[in-house]
């Protein structure tokens, strides 16, 4: 038997395969006191915990953010890349490991989300570039024998007398200069790479099978683990019983860690299969009770509470209404989502006596890193953190369950242990984005001025879970008490003095209102929350441009009309309105079809969108998507109109059929027959057009999610006269 | 022991013959390409060509490949000789996270063997079994077009030889 073994690790982690030596370079910045985590070849050249410059004439760029899909990779080696002077496509890139130099610094700690890497990098990543390239001119200058003044760079070489020299050749000088610093950075006309369309740099890895994920990560001596976790959310572990189970085919073990009990085998397709011959006693807790129709009874009762937070109240709703041409009241209800990213959850984790590795793909190497010292004691300078191509991230990534469970479990059973998640463990086990309700009674008067816009929403918050995790994540030796104490505090101030901003986010803020409030009342049924693409957008764009339509409606005004009218303060979004909406009116529609305008700005990017829509026999199609943005400069503009294109795609599937639902306390989705996802045949045309900028770049990643829920509802109100006020859509067959 | 053909090389095993072929490939020899998505044949991104048919390995026993010809991704084409699918993948910045594009590619792939001309409707027939949570759909679309045009074009000049 002999298989053909393609050259895998050229693509990927041809250095970080680190375990041994670290090597130590100097800080550009001077503020770190750690080596970078960096294997430096012989002779190769680490100037900044970004780059090394190796004998054979390669740049490894180490890429401090995590490539989930957005491109972030090919991204951010544009940036670095456009001033260092060498093509993205001719440097090797790779995830970083873990250092304080690869902080995210939008969030201050190494994390990928909240579609700020390309903002947060776009500066410091291209000055790094321009102070390693003048760095290398004035070794050439030395090595050469003339002045810096003579010399040219392009695409990773120097150019000299009409001739050119690789970099390489003159690291070796390099070494031994001063650090440059301040750099001049390029003018925003003289770009070569910024904003020029190219294919992406890990497209090739990704066509060929070549790309490796953390499901496709070995080591020498692993076991497989599965991990039966309790139905009912946070109910703990009392007793099982393993005797069957350990009678399977292949199964090595099975052992009770804090989080379920683990079928440890020789292969996933043993633990697994065991799995169901387990039987387990799990303690009985309140949330057995729970089901969908009492969370969604008890979210909007909770509309009506004065038990509530204030997130802003300016002028007089009550003279507002008094005022108005036309007034609508409507109560509007979302859905709990789970992420699915193709992905199932998994981490492969090796301890030593005193070491550790863990391969995985997640939002935060960091969080990985410290969460493996948490459990196992060993120190975080010896855990080798290999983050791979994340298959999918959405916001799930960004949660480390997963790795605390692998780390208890190759800590009982002594062996490297590859934890496998289900796509039922993914569906029902998981994170999910927050259920809630939300009341809107708005007014406009006889000039298209809003003069009220209340808003009280009710659900649960993501922030108090988020900060429980993000306290381990950050400070393995922080003991429970401690996490739970600040998760507590931060519960109690947004139950008594200000909403969690994840949860009013997008109530109001686009637009320049008059007479506005907007109220809170935090319901927590347990269900563990976290971050889903977009966040508090996801479910607030759908009440806020809901309502919108409805009061056009309600006050014979054109849709577009109000919003540019409403946005004057905002000029970015009132533009990407005016575009859209001027498209829209051009629109030449086959009989039976409508359209449905939508907009919103969500991390710093203002997106518009009209949706072409058709009802038959209750069933709703799109046809077609406009999507306008404003994102700034459009670093890779093919990656912004893909950001788009699957934004859309994935906030349809919300919209159509995105539902977790609970009964008895557990989650009644599984898999993809039940939790179902948009298909090709059901993806409509989609056209992006990206607003001309030079300003700096904003998000991509998440802002065209939130429009289009609601443009597909108010495209649908024109076909039927149906309003949607909830999510997923359902008509009347 | 069963034997069967993969990518070309013959080879034999003796794991469980219930085993999903997906985990005797990505296991038992290595090629990890091939992905696990649902294990319940759903979504897709398992897909290998079962003798030139596109089938979902996760819910496939090894039994079932018995004699038969296996080809995964890493048999698609290789690095320096890309499959017209595979370029114009990449032509079209079809991947993004990329963990179903091995699925959606040789999926795409019997289709093409099959129907070398294929419409927006056949194409969206072949293709409905591959999930894809990116929402690379639309450029799915795209390259499979592409591709066709390219296979047409290998085709004319074959035949002019």
């Amino acid at each position: 038997m002999s298989i053909k073994n393609l050259s895998r690790r050229r693509f990927l982690k041809n250095t970080a395969v680190v375990g041994g030596g670290l090597v130590v370079g100097f800080s550009l910045f001077g503020l770190s006191e750690k080596p970078f985590p960096i294997v430096t070849e012989p002779d190769g050249f680490v100037p900044n915990a970004f780059l090394q410059f190796t004998a054979d004439n390669r740049i490894i760029f180490y890429c401090p953010r995590d490539e989930m899909g957005q491109g972030v990779m090919t991204g951010l080696a544009t940036l670095i890349g456009e001033e260092l002077d060498v093509s993205p496509h001719s440097m090797e890139i790779v995830h970083s490991e873990v250092h304080s130099d690869y902080a995210n610094p939008a969030l201050g700690f190494q994390v990928t989300g909240g579609s700020t890497s390309i903002n947060a990098h776009y500066l410091p990543l291209r000055q790094v570039g321009a102070d390693t390239r003048a760095l290398i001119l004035r070794a050439a200058a030395s090595d050469l024998g003339t002045d810096i003044s003579d010399l040219e760079t392009q695409d990773g070489q120097v150019l000299y007398q009409g001739e050119t020299y690789p970099y390489g050749l003159f690291v070796a000088t390099a070494r031994t200069l001063d650090p440059v610093s301040d750099a001049p950075l390029r003018s925003v006309n003289n770009f070569r790479y910024i904003g020029k369309q190219t294919y992406r740099t890990d497209a090739l890895a990704k066509v060929t099978g070549q790309a490796d994920y953390g499901l496709d990560a070995q080591v020498d001596g692993m076991q497989y683990a599965v991990l039966v976790r309790s139905p009912v959310f946070g109910a703990k572990l009392l007793s099982f019983e393993s005797a069957d189970t350990l009678k399977k085919p292949g199964v090595t073990s099975v052992v009770a860690i804090s989080n379920g009990v683990a079928i440890v085998a020789d292969s996933y397709w043993h633990a697994r299969n065991a799995s169901a011959s387990l039987s387990v006693e799990w303690e009985e807790t309140p949330e057995q009770a729970l089901s969908s129709e009492q969370i969604r009874t008890q979210m909007m009762a909770a509309l009506e509470s004065e038990d509530e937070t204030t997130a802003v109240n300016e002028g007089d709703i009550s003279l507002g209404i008094a005022d108005a041409r036309a007034q609508i009241e409507g109560s509007y209800w979302t859905p709990y989502l789970a992420h699915a990213p193709m992905e199932p959850m998994n981490a492969l984790v090796r301890l030593g006596q005193n070491d550790a590795e863990i391969w995985l793909g997640i939002q935060s190497a960091q969080a990985a890193q410290n969460l493996v010292s948490r459990v196992s004691g060993i120190p975080t300078e010896n855990i080798v953190v290999h983050n791979l191509f994340l298959g999918g991230g959405f916001g799930r990534r960004g949660v480390g369950t997963h790795v605390v469970e692998a780390t208890e479990i190759a800590m009982a059973v002594g062996t490297p242990i590859k934890l496998m998640w289900s796509r039922e463990d993914d569906i029902q086990n998981g994170f999910y984005r927050p259920a809630s309700a939300a009341r809107v009674r708005t007014a406009v008067d006889g000039n298209g001025r809003v003069t009220a816009w209340d808003i009280k929403r009710a659900g649960g918050d993501i922030t108090p879970g988020t900060v429980k995790n993000l306290v381990h994540s950050l400070f393995p030796i922080a003991p429970d008490w401690l996490a739970n104490g600040v998760s507590g505090t931060v519960g109690f101030l947004f139950n008594n003095l200000s909403p969690d901003g994840s949860s009013v986010e997008g109530l109001h803020e686009n637009y320049s209102f008059t007479n506005v409030r907007v109220k809170n009342t935090s319901v927590d049924h347990g269900v563990p929350l976290t971050f889903w693409r977009s966040v508090g957008h996801s479910n607030n764009a759908f009440v806020t441009e809901s309502a919108m339509d409805e009061l056009a409606v309600a006050a014979d005004l054109d849709p577009v009309d109000l919003r540019l009218k409403n946005t004057l303060d905002n000029p970015r979004l009132n533009n990407v309105i005016r575009i859209a909406g001027e498209r829209m009116r051009e629109m030449q529609l086959p009989e039976g079809h409508h359209l449905g305008f939508a907009s919103h700005g969500s991390f710093q990017t203002d997106v518009a969108q009209v949706a072409q829509v058709s009802v038959e026999a209750s069933k709703i199609r799109v046809h077609k998507v406009l999507c306008v943005v404003d994102c700034g400069l459009a670093v890779n503009p093919d990656i912004v109109r893909t950001q788009m294109e699957g934004g859309i795609i994935f906030g349809l599937t919300a919209a159509l059929y995105g539902e977790i639902t609970l009964d008895a306390g557990r989650v009644k989705q599984s898999n993809f027959h039940d939790y179902p996802m948009l298909r090709v045949n059901e993806t409509p045309e989609i056209e992006v057009i990206i607003v001309d900028s030079k300003t700096e770049p904003t998000g991509v990643g998440e802002p065209s999610v939130p429009p289009i829920a609601p443009a597909v509802a108010n495209a649908v109100f024109r076909a039927t006269g149906q309003r949607l006020r909830d999510l997923p859509f359902r008509l009347p067959v | 022991m069963i034997e069967f053909s993969l990518n070309g090389e013959s080879v034999r095993t003796d794991v469980d013959p219930n085993t999903p072929l997906l985990w005797v490939v990505r296991d038992v020899f290595g090629l990890t390409g091939s992905k696990f998505g649902c294990g319940a044949g759903l979504c897709g991104a398992c897909t290998m060509h079962v003798d030139d048919t596109a089938q979902r390995t996760c819910i496939l026993p090894l039994s079932a490949v018995a004699g038969k010809r296996i080809t995964t991704i890493e048999g698609l084409g290789d690095l320096d000789n890309l499959h017209p699918l595979q370029q114009a993948w990449i032509d079209h910045s079809v991947p993004q996270c990329g963990y179903c594009q091995s699925g959606q590619l040789m999926s795409a792939a019997a289709l093409l063997d099959q129907n070398p001309n294929p419409t927006l409707t056949q194409i969206d027939q072949a293709m409905s079994g591959n999930i894809c949570r990116c929402g690379t759909y639309p450029r799915i679309k795209r390259a499979i077009l592409a591709a066709a045009l390219a296979y047409d074009a290998t085709a004319k000049e074959g035949a002019q030889v």
